[in-house]
């Protein structure tokens, strides 16, 4: 889609992404959501006390919840306003949603961070997650007469589908019934323990000020502060700030609703840059995690962690956290109310404190010692291991180790590159001298060499490497253009597969990692969950 | 596999591939990438192998004889239940792929 394009019809249509709620009024309080149920969804639907039927046997996460109402939109003509379509979400995640322990294995899904590998129980690999996600059902909860139900709608909505691979080879609507949707009422049970505690346990709310650190591709890793403000019920208004790592401001603002009492979702715009927050808070609200991605392309983002901030001095953070052996280095030392010595642990040097505030130390550092992981202080704050010290690196992992880009344009085409964002993840090896062990020392993210090659030999016979794309020196990988490419053998498309190399060191101590990417044509259809 | 020929390249390299566990391990990961569709046959943005010869390429070629059978329906708009006006003034795709839009549903 034409961003342009894009960004006019949103606007036209008066349409907005699910996080990004500016200015409607206030979700409404439970019995307004039942009164919204009752009044969109009554026309087709039978009551049944403060719910509906179908819905009685559903548990989802919003975005689940959203993709329910657009399929009636979509499939069965509701007529259902914006307004009360986010009022709706919200009442129904908040009343049928799932517990943080079970939404806590495929938040991946959740946060749009698709270029990994799922771990699946084989028989949902090959009966559901063949065309979609296994997150995608794995965050929901079903009676089994609804799992049940849920197949009769594949199978009436896709008739084709027991002519697939992997579906002709059984009898696959009896399995689908017959075995599947008891073996996901099991396993993905509509009464749980966990939703029953989760319900009853007491909400804090999530306002208040928030220490941030992350990583933005093409930008680096940064620190800063969050400030949300109450703009409502589970509402935010939020004000960001702080600076990247190497050294540029960070300023941004935005909103954040939040979903069953953990789940939020933020609107930010920082520096010019429109972004989505996808976080879940910890049960004490102290802690968020998750990821932040471009609202205009989601696979492309990067970690977002934000710790609360109290009267309490606290050490977040140290930026980068890794100090090799015999080398002076500048450290930024990340939290709040830091006050008094710094300590970056056993044969740590500190040579200079470049800069302080209460919320960031810069010292200038040099390490001895064997390799392992510091404990670091500034004064009565105190962060457990924050810092690496090493000798040499001995291992890198691409990460993603899987991905998938797609090519996109040029020009006035309607579907645009979907790009992939690198990081080289390094590690010492660890006292058996041997990388690839368990004992190996992580390091952290470690500045790399960035290029591709051929996937393997086929590849290589078809020159994808010099077709699919660019890595850039961020790590940014940005497809090729879509279409046929008249100058490939027949007219194939820039698609390919290669291998992402990063590198570090020089000629004699070069270590190198690799990962797949696979450059394919568009992904036309964007759910709210893919 | 003994009284068993291998006729395709498919199965060929299903022979070949068999007690390395490393390269089915290889090909299993590939597989599932979350959302990719590569079991179906030939797979969206791989095949079943992990690899790209087996797709239909360019995809353009055939796209709405296998968008109309709703072939990939979490990939490509299926014409068949879901979006049955998605191909419309384009029915040419090697010609008209610009004009290819995608279906957003994660906008409200």
């Amino acid at each position: 889609m034409n961003k342009e394009k894009s960004i006019t019809s949103i606007v036209g249509a008066g349409l907005l992404a699910l996080a990004a709620a500016v200015g409607v009024p206030a979700p409404a309080a439970a019995a307004d959501g039942a009164a919204l149920l009752a009044a969109n969804c009554l026309s087709c639907h039978s009551a049944l006390g403060s719910t509906i039927s179908r819905v009685e046997g559903q548990r989802k996460s919003p975005e689940g919840w959203q993709m329910t109402i657009t399929r009636m939109q979509e499939q069965h003509g509701a007529k259902i306003s914006p307004q009360d379509k986010r009022a709706l979400i919200k009442y129904l995640a908040d009343t049928r949603g799932l517990a943080p322990t079970e939404a806590a294995p495929w938040r991946y899904l959740l946060e749009h961070d698709n270029n990994r590998v799922e771990a699946l129980d084989d028989t949902y690999k090959d009966m559901c997650a063949r065309c979609h996600s296994g997150a995608r059902f794995a965050l929901q909860r079903r009676s089994e007469g609804e799992w049940s139900l849920l197949m009769h709608s594949h199978i009436g909505l896709n008739p084709t589908l027991e002519f697939h691979s992997l579906a002709r080879d059984r009898a696959w609507f009896q399995h689908a019934v017959g075995e599947i949707a008891p073996a996901l009422a099991r396993d993905f049970a509509l009464d749980a323990k966990a939703w029953t505690a989760w319900q009853a346990a007491p909400r804090v709310t999530l306002a208040g000020s928030w220490r941030i650190t992350g990583y933005l591709p093409g930008k680096g890793e940064f620190e800063g502060r969050m400030t949300a403000s109450a703009a409502g019920e589970d509402r935010f208004e939020l004000r960001l700030e702080g600076r990247y790592a190497d050294g540029g401001a960070l300023a941004g603002s935005g909103v954040a609703t939040v979903y069953t009492g953990y789940e939020w979702r933020g609107s930010v715009d920082i520096d010019g840059v429109a972004l989505r927050q996808v976080l879940a808070a910890d049960a004490r609200a102290t802690t968020m995690k998750g990821r932040q991605h471009l609202a205009a392309s989601r696979r492309v983002g990067g970690e977002l962690v934000a710790v609360r901030e109290s009267a309490a001095p606290r050490l977040v953070a140290v930026m980068p956290g890794h100090l090799r052996r015999g080398e002076t280095a500048e450290l930024t030392l990340v939290g709040s109310g830091l006050d008094g010595a710094v300590s970056l642990g056993s044969g740590v040097r500190v040579l200079e404190v470049v800069a302080r505030s209460a919320d960031r130390v810069v010292v200038r550092a040099r390490a001895e010692g064997g390799d392992g992981l510091r404990d670091v202080a500034v004064g009565a704050a105190r962060g457990k291991g924050l810092l690496a010290v090493y000798e040499r690196v001995a291992r890198v992992d691409v990460e993603p180790a899987n991905a998938i880009a797609r090519v996109g344009g040029p020009g006035d085409a309607q579907m645009e590159k979907v790009g992939v964002a690198y990081r080289a993840l390094g590690w010492a090896a660890g006292r058996d001298g041997k990388a690839g062990t368990a004992d190996d020392l992580r390091l952290g993210y470690l500045p790399v060499q960035w290029s591709i090659e051929a996937a393997d030999e086929e590849a290589e016979k078809a020159r994808d490497q010099d077709f699919v794309g660019r890595i850039g020196a961020d790590g940014v990988f940005v497809p090729g253009d879509a279409g046929p490419n008249p100058a490939r053998p027949k007219s194939l498309g820039n698609t390919g597969r290669v291998k992402v190399v990063a590198a570090v060191g020089e000629a004699g101590e070069r270590v190198e990692g690799r990962g797949s990417l696979d450059v394919a044509v568009p992904d036309f259809v964007q759910r709210a969950l893919d | 596999m003994k009284h068993l020929k291998s006729l395709n390249k498919k199965a060929q390299r299903l022979d070949a591939a068999e007690g390395k566990p490393e390269v089915i391990e290889e090909v299993v990961a590939m597989q599932t990438v979350v959302g990719c569709t590569a079991t179906t046959d030939p797979g969206w943005e791989i095949d079943a192998f992990g690899g790209a010869t087996s797709l239909c390429q360019p995809m353009e070629a055939d796209l709405y004889g296998c968008a109309d059978s709703c072939w990939w329906p979490a990939q490509v708009p299926d014409t068949m239940s879901h979006y049955p006006d998605w191909g419309d003034g384009k029915a040419d795709a090697t010609k008209d792929w610009r004009k290819l839009d995608g279906i957003f549903e994660d906008k409200i």
